[in-house]
């Protein structure tokens, strides 16, 4: 089989998955009780419906302003401080056991005590949307600033690199691909905290409509909610993914 | 003598004795940030959040409490069938996937929107399809424990090196020898990875799962205590997640090393 | 030095042949690889392929072995066409192609084991195939643990211990230091010495070729084809002895000098078409 023939049947195979996808999701939900499941078309119509009456944009908005604050939060921290913990010995020494042991722990577990401190407005969903996001960028920054090529570092000194010049560039080009696999990574975290604050902190955003279309037992506005943000999630790590092979594009094999 | 340094300039030399230097400094860390969420809390905080002196004071209360034993007993076994469940089925599909192009071209879409999107949101719509049950938390840490090892296990075999195909087929391989005895152990190292990635996904999903559907377990001790202002009580399930996320972790990086001696991350 | 001699192939008796190349052709999309390749290889005899990179002449290996499928003619091992790869015939690649995750001793043992031999007479042979490449008490290492030399006695190992009629040694010491490489070729000359198999070697080395083969057959062109087959006419066994002895170095000369012409002409003809 040649190239372009692999290709296509790959496609159509795809496309037949999607069709097949739907035809079952339709044809189970017309066969289940409203309460529990529902169709294909009854979801797609819930989601026009949500949008024509701005419901959903409005969540979406207001999901979107906490993802991105706290996702940008957690990136300029974990970079900084994964920098910090690459160049500063000692620092690095001290905090590696907790760090690995805070990235191993169910951020989720954190929320009731969050909740205890700081309420549950904004702040603390964004305290909890940054907890949750923090790690992978600073696990991975830290591992690429580690992993410079000491020869690389040779060669800028040998042509007189001041300390500033040697950062801006040797160690933070050889960086970025890293934290940008982080970044990818904290991006389905900050989702999931974004969703958990939702749900457990003061009920907004997409996580509040399914929580109250469920109260409702409205099946196909719970599954619009869940495909738009499925849609969303989506979108976000295709740009994740995009930014990751745009700062590794002059890496071999990537 | 070459001028070559020995290790990256950003790596200070070692003075004092490597490894007392080191425990030295992490438990001077470790007593610094307890000191700090100490003082932060007695200082900003009401008085019944937790902190390190109230957190030790009922530790061992606690710990020896039948109701806290059970509570941790039934989380650890659900996130232990959960990540069974979804080790199992991640390997069966990531190969199956990997080996057979329609295969792949027909799931992948599902199997990474799945992997993308936070698998919770799904939770509240689990409660009207199996009730407020332990259905819930075990079909969510499967399914949360399956995507990361089936898309791991993918990759691996993907990337599994033509040549060692080559040298099975020489050798007459079937089918099932080259999925199994070399697409498989091949893509050990990945599975592994997933396993990491897989089991701190099916802590969160146990964990949330017992907040929304009220189902007994650490996740629902830590609810309840805070909720009756029993925060360091509260805080002593918290660390035992923490733990058992970190032996989870550990294990798996014991199990690579002493499972994969082979293996040598390039 | 005799000329290669087309229509030599076709009902030999089956002392004189043991492997038959017959009009055997590859193309890969547009690009024809090789085309019209007649070669017959006895039973005991080590033919050399020599030729420039992509010349085709791993792929006609693997042709042989039923690992690619030609797009003209066929190969016959003992008079059976090859369509898959055949019992009997065992490859040793440039790759080496060792399992990472098994030890000397199981990727030693990974033909036997697929062909349904028993343990007790698995374990056995391969201890002795082990042994005789001079692997003992590497059993238990892994790959990683081994130099490259070391890793294509293992690979050697792992062919010979199917006792296979038929070797194909696809490149086997190229990717391997000079000075091992030197060792290994009189290693694997002193183990065909005690159990003589047909052998193709195919190789970019022209000593490597001469020192090997009983015949030298040398492609040249695009799509490449055999231009001349040259008895080397060395006594057999062969010792380092060889290597400066004249007729070694008329061989190789000829040879060499026989593939210049070939890269000059190449060189031309990329000038002229710029």
């Amino acid at each position: 089989m040649s190239f372009d023939a692999g290709r296509r049947r790959s496609l159509s195979v795809s496309l037949l998955g999607l069709v097949l996808g739907a035809g079952i999701w339709e044809y189970v939900g017309r066969h289940t009780q409203k309460s529990s499941f529902a169709s294909f078309s009854a979801t797609v119509s819930a989601l026009w419906h949500m949008t024509a009456s701005g419901e959903l944009p409005r969540a979406l908005r207001s999901s979107l302003e906490l993802f991105a604050a706290g996702l940008g939060i957690a990136i300029v921290i974990g970079f900084l401080l994964g920098l910090v913990m690459a160049r500063i010995e000692i620092v690095r020494t001290g905090l590696e056991p907790y760090v690995a042991m805070l990235y191993a722990t169910p951020m989720v577990a954190l929320i009731p005590a969050i909740l205890a401190m700081f309420g549950f407005e904004f702040r603390a969903k964004l305290i909890v949307v940054v907890m949750f996001g923090i790690w992978p960028v600073l696990i991975n920054t830290l591992e690429g600033a580690r992993s410079v090529n000491p020869e690389l570092i040779e060669v800028a000194k040998s042509y007189r690199s001041k300390e500033l010049q040697l950062w801006g560039h040797v160690i933070i080009p050889y960086t970025l691909p890293f934290t940008m696999t982080g970044v990818r990574q904290s991006i389905a975290r900050c989702l999931i905290g974004m969703i958990a604050s939702e749900f457990l902190l003061s009920a907004n955003g997409l996580g509040n409509l399914i929580l109250i279309y469920t109260q409702r037992f409205d099946t196909a506005h719970v599954l619009a909610a869940v495909l738009s943000i499925t849609l969303l999630a989506t979108l976000l790590m295709g740009i994740g993914r995009g930014l990751e092979n745009y700062f590794a594009r002059w890496k071999v094999g990537v | 003598m070459s001028a070559v340094p020995q290790s990256a300039p950003l790596v200070r030399p070692f003075v004092l004795n490597p490894g007392v230097r080191k425990l030295a400094i992490r438990i001077g860390t470790g007593i610094l940030l307890l000191a700090l969420w100490e003082g932060l809390v007695t200082w900003l905080a009401p008085s019944y959040v937790a902190r390190p002196s109230g957190v030790a004071r009922v530790l061992p209360r606690v710990v020896s409490s039948a109701e806290f034993r059970s509570d941790a007993k039934v989380t650890v076994v659900s996130v232990f069938e959960g990540l069974g469940i979804g080790v199992v089925l991640g390997v069966v599909v990531g190969l199956t996937m990997g080996r057979l192009r329609d295969v792949d071209a027909l799931l992948r879409f599902y199997v990474s929107s799945f992997f993308a999107m936070p698998l919770i949101a799904l939770v509240p719509v689990m409660t009207l399809w199996f009730g407020y049950t332990g259905t819930v938390r075990l079909v969510i840490v499967s399914f949360g424990a399956f995507l990361p090892v089936c898309l791991n296990v993918y990759d691996g075999t993907r990337k599994l090196p033509a040549q060692y195909v080559e040298v099975a087929d020489s050798y007459h391989a079937r089918w099932w020898n080259v999925w199994f005895g070399i697409a498989l152990p091949a893509s050990l190292p990945y599975l592994l990875a997933g396993f990491r990635l897989a089991a701190g996904r099916a802590l969160v999903a146990a964990v949330i799962a017992e907040y929304l559907v009220s189902l007994k377990g650490l996740g629902y001790f830590i609810l309840y205590d805070s909720r009756t202002f029993h925060q360091n009580e509260a805080a002593v399930a918290v660390i035992a997640l923490a733990l058992l996320g970190v032996a989870i972790n550990s294990a798996a990086g014991f199990a690579t090393r002493r499972l994969l001696p082979w293996y040598r991350p390039s | 030095m005799t000329r290669h001699d087309d229509g030599v192939t076709l009902p030999a008796a089956p002392s004189a042949g043991r492997i038959e190349i017959d009009g055997l052709a590859k193309r890969f999309g547009p690009l024809s690889v090789f085309e019209d390749i007649n070669l017959t290889i006895g039973e005991r005899e080590i033919v050399s392929i020599v030729g420039p990179s992509g010349c085709g002449k791993t792929t006609m290996l693997r042709c042989i072995d039923g690992l690619v499928k030609p797009d003209g003619g066929e190969v016959r091992i003992d008079g059976q066409r090859v369509t898959t790869p055949p019992r009997g015939v065992a490859v040793v690649f440039q790759h080496f192609g060792l399992f990472p995750w098994k030890t000397v001793f199981e990727n030693v043992a990974y033909g036997l084991r697929l062909s349904g031999v028993p343990k007790k007479q698995i374990e056995a042979s391969v201890l002795r195939h082990i042994e005789l490449v001079g692997l003992a008490g590497f059993e238990k290492a892994y790959p990683y643990q081994l130099s490259g030399g070391m890793q294509q006695r293992t690979g050697l190992a792992r062919a010979l211990a199917t006792e296979p009629q038929v070797l194909l040694m696809d490149e086997p010491f190229a990717s391997i230091d000079a000075q091992t490489r030197e060792i290994l070729q009189f290693e694997l000359l002193r183990i065909w010495e005690s159990r003589p198999t047909s052998m193709v070697f195919v190789t970019h080395s022209i000593e490597e070729a001469v020192l090997m083969g009983d015949r030298v057959v040398v492609l040249r062109g695009r799509p490449s084809s055999i231009h001349e087959v040259i008895e080397t006419g060395l006594p057999r066994p062969r010792t380092r002895e060889v290597l400066s002895s004249p007729r070694f170095n008329e061989v190789r000369e000829h040879v060499w000098s026989t593939l210049m012409q070939e890269a000059e002409q190449a060189e031309r003809e990329l000038q002229e078409s710029r």
